[in-house]
């Protein structure tokens, strides 16, 4: 089987950056699916239904870009950052699991949630959550697959 | 959970996609071999962008152009470490199976699920066992009411295919992440909301 890989890693994609692409594209929340879908594929609209759920869906570039950047002064690695980023923690218990050996290294935990709370937008509201939960069946379909086409 | 990954590839253009203008052609035939397929480095989510065509010899026999492409796509590929929030798939007495939409390979073992725990047949499943956690005084049950579930990644594993199965087997997986759940923050959302968070607006 002949190597077609070149670079395996050309660069971290923050979850937004693939929402952006995603979107630029034409992917969109509704029933418009079936005209976009020359240009979007299913698979590729399970992937926007997955981060339309996430921080992902309010962050823009602008706010990604700056906190990524204020981010140098705290001492934390690429990865860490790509996952704050992607996960917008808003509390202690929901950062540190993010971090390696926080104890260690003297992290800021208070000025990163503060960073956090100024620099990047609220995770989208959970009205759409809890429509899901009762209208979930068995199998735990989400009743959006099925304006899909 | 995504990088980028450049790939160079010999891609053959039917004769009835000649049509169209090249790029467009070359991306469906892109499409068609790596969207939603499992390579060495992830699952490939989506054609990023063509960085260089060469060629369109036709070779003899065949009525298709053949070309070389260098391009990049978009792959999922977590790195050890990383924290995800997931949907409940499903359990059984061996652990938990989360997914993510457009991947539902995901699997928490029974060792990473917090303990004390207990397992037991769902009552409102037959086929499926339920796990429930017991912190203190307080039993919390893990099933698919729970929102979002946050798991760590410990372990990304490529299973190579299998030449025989039984013919009962679960659909072969060529990408499992294995994840777990037992620490602070990590299990369903609604285990840590009563913690509380710096005060935002929202609701």
């Amino acid at each position: 089987m002949k190597n077609i890989i070149v670079k395996a890693n050309a660069g971290a994609l923050t979850n937004f950056e693939v929402l952006d692409l995603l979107n630029s594209r034409g992917a969109s929340k509704d029933t418009t699916r079936v005209i976009a879908s020359e240009t979007v594929s299913r698979s590729e609209y399970k992937v926007y239904d997955y981060l339309m759920e996430t921080a992902a869906s309010t962050q823009t570039r602008d706010s990604v870009t700056k906190f990524s950047d204020k981010c140098k002064g705290f001492k934390l690695a690429k990865a860490e950052i790509l996952n704050i980023i992607n996960l917008r923690p808003s509390s202690d218990v929901e950062l540190t699991p993010i971090l390696e050996k926080p104890d260690e290294r003297e992290i800021d935990i208070e000025g990163i949630l503060a960073l956090v709370q100024e620099l990047l937008p609220p995770l989208p509201t959970v009205e759409a959550h809890k429509e899901n939960e009762q209208e979930e069946t068995e199998d735990g379909e989400q009743p959006n697959m099925e304006t899909s086409v | 959970m995504f990088c980028l990954s450049e790939l160079e590839d010999t891609v053959r253009v039917p004769p009835s996609d000649l049509n169209l203008p090249l790029e467009v052609a070359i991306k469906k035939a892109l499409q068609k071999l790596f969207l939603d397929k499992v390579l060495s480095i992830g699952l490939c989510v989506s054609i990023y962008g063509i960085k260089s065509i060469e060629g369109g010899f036709v070779l003899p026999g065949d009525g298709a152009a053949t070309y070389k492409v260098v391009f990049r796509i978009v792959v999922f590929r977590p790195f050890v470490g990383e924290v995800i929030a997931a949907k409940f798939k499903e359990s059984d007495s061996n652990g938990l199976r989360l997914t993510l939409g457009f991947f539902e390979d995901v699997y928490v073992p029974a060792p990473l699920i917090p303990t004390p725990n207990r397992c037991e047949p769902d009552p409102y499943n037959r086929n499926q066992m339920r796990w429930v956690w017991k912190y203190g005084d307080d039993e919390f049950i893990i099933d698919d009411s729970c929102q979002q579930i946050k798991f760590r990644v410990e372990n990304i594993s490529y299973p190579p295919v299998p030449t025989e199965r039984a013919e009962d087997a679960k659909p072969f997986a060529p990408m499992v992440v294995t994840g777990t759940i037992d620490d602070d923050g990590l299990g369903p959302v609604s285990w840590w909301e009563a913690c509380a968070p710096i005060s935002d607006d929202e609701d």
